[in-house]
């Protein structure tokens, strides 16, 4: 079992889905949620769903930095890149979210010397580059991308390099599933847990899951097989009235996670008592801000930055698809005012975003009649 | 398995590649890479498609050459463990 092919082999993903039908409680409705947005992507771009008896529901969770970064970030973000002698550097993914005046690139358009990067290591550079100028790195994203802007953080302490600042929006997946496990509006009966986040994080931080809330939770692999055999897991513990952490995805993922990782981001982060989840609201302890070592490279405080609140367009209801509570075509504006060109709510601005995969895959397919 | 590729194995390990790594913020799609050459702190490592880059190992210890790697914005973040246990214990599903 060496190649991608074994993971995608029909005859074992019927075998699969044959075991998870017999498995199933026909009087029992299942709901599990896939944590993360890969994991929703790959359910609809192999057409999983379609495969599963209709009694067990996959839900999509909050697993979108972009999508759950509310709006008063990004233009907040923005009033840094109009600070006079700034170059701000961002992700190509961030380009294209707005704020209320514009994206980035349309600012970028006005003459805002915005630049995009792919690694916060590549901003630093142009930070050496440009000696009379200030980088401001725009970090966003969940523990996968953290260790990436803790090493670029430690690099620029090391090198003495002044020039350069983090205006740092990096979230934690944890926080965000005991906010939804304490929704009172969510009923759900098990978690497919985040693949490549938990290789930093590991799999005992879920261990409360199972511990506190009585729910699976199997953490996954991306391919079809991988998400097909953690549903069937659950299934399993659900059955036989377990409640567990297990790790499907152990080629790739280690129980204990990444410790150099989490030791450079202890030691280049704090928590943030409490941050504002598009969405889910103010979750306490469930984002990352640079530590008092680190102050001289923390663009909050070397900038008077705004701190701009701004409500979410009232008809779009993405705090509702962000909690499961509804399914991406439930939201009134979905695929007529909001979609992948002109969208309105954050789930559609990410390519990452439910309601972004959920239009490219079904909606998209549907429309043009080719979904069958 | 993509005609091109030239490490068919890593695909099992995600699809992504050096040049298309699907979304940087979110990171749960990360790059699985092979090990080419050590220099220093860095490692010269290949996807599957055969493209090359520079990678950070401050956070793995004892990267040899051939091992394979995930990799997320230029930094190095898990050593593959092993085995495919997924299709191996799908296989004694349909055995069952």
């Amino acid at each position: 079992m060496r190649y991608v092919d074994e993971l995608r082999d029909p005859r074992l993903i019927r075998a699969v889905a044959a075991e998870i039908a017999r498995l199933a409680d026909p009087d029992r409705h299942y709901r599990i949620m896939e944590v993360c947005g890969g994991h929703t992507h790959a359910i609809y771009r192999h057409g999983l769903v379609e495969l599963l008896p209709p009694n067990v529901e996959l839900i999509h969770g909050p697993g979108c930095p972009v999508c759950v970064l509310p709006m008063g970030r990004i233009d907040d973000g923005l009033a840094l890149a109009e600070q006079p002698n700034v170059i701000f550097t961002a992700f190509g993914d961030m380009m294209r979210v707005p704020g209320r005046r514009g994206t980035p690139l349309e600012y970028r358009a006005r003459g805002a010397d915005i630049r995009m990067v792919y690694s916060p290591l590549d901003a630093l550079k142009l930070a050496q580059a440009h000696p009379e100028k200030h980088v401001v790195f725009f970090a966003i994203g969940f523990e996968t991308t953290a260790p990436s802007t803790a090493l670029t953080l430690q690099k620029a302490k090391a090198l003495g390099i002044r020039n350069f600042s983090v205006f740092c929006n990096h979230v934690l997946i944890v926080p965000a599933i005991r906010a939804i496990l304490d929704s009172p509006d969510m009923r759900l009966d098990g978690f497919i847990g985040p693949g490549h986040v938990s290789t930093v994080i590991g799999c005992r931080p879920y261990l409360f899951v199972a511990r506190d809330y009585g729910k699976p939770l199997v953490v996954s692999g991306f391919e079809p097989l991988d998400i097909l055999q953690s549903i069937l897991m659950i299934l399993r513990q659900l059955a036989e009235g377990r409640a567990e952490v297990e790790n499907q995805y152990s080629r790739v993922v280690p129980w204990d996670g990444n410790r150099a990782a989490l030791a450079a981001m202890a030691e280049v982060f704090e928590l943030r008592p409490y941050f504002e989840w598009r969405g889910l609201g103010f979750i306490s302890q469930s984002a990352l801000k640079i530590s008092e070592a680190y102050a001289d490279w923390d663009a909050e405080r070397q900038f008077d930055v705004p701190g701009v609140r701004v409500t979410d367009p009232k008809a779009a209801q993405c705090g509702e698809v962000l909690k499961g509570v509804l399914k991406p075509p439930q939201c009134k504006l979905f695929g007529r005012e909001c979609t992948p060109e002109h969208p309105i709510g954050a789930l559609m601005v990410s390519n990452e975003g439910a309601c972004a995969a959920y239009y490219h895959y079904v909606h998209r397919l549907a429309a043009a009649g080719r979904d069958d | 398995m993509w005609p091109s590729d030239v490490h068919p194995e890593l695909a099992q390990y995600g699809s992504c590649t050096l040049d298309q790594d699907g979304c940087t913020t979110c990171g749960d799609l990360a790059v699985p890479v092979i090990v080419l050459a050590i220099e220093g702190q860095e490692a010269l490592c290949e996807d599957r498609c055969g493209q090359r880059a520079r990678v950070a190992l401050d956070f793995l210890e004892d990267v040899c050459v051939g091992d394979i790697l995930l990799v997320h914005l230029g930094v190095a973040l898990a050593r593959i463990q092993g085995g495919n246990e997924c299709a191996t214990s799908m296989n004694s599903v349909i055995r069952d």
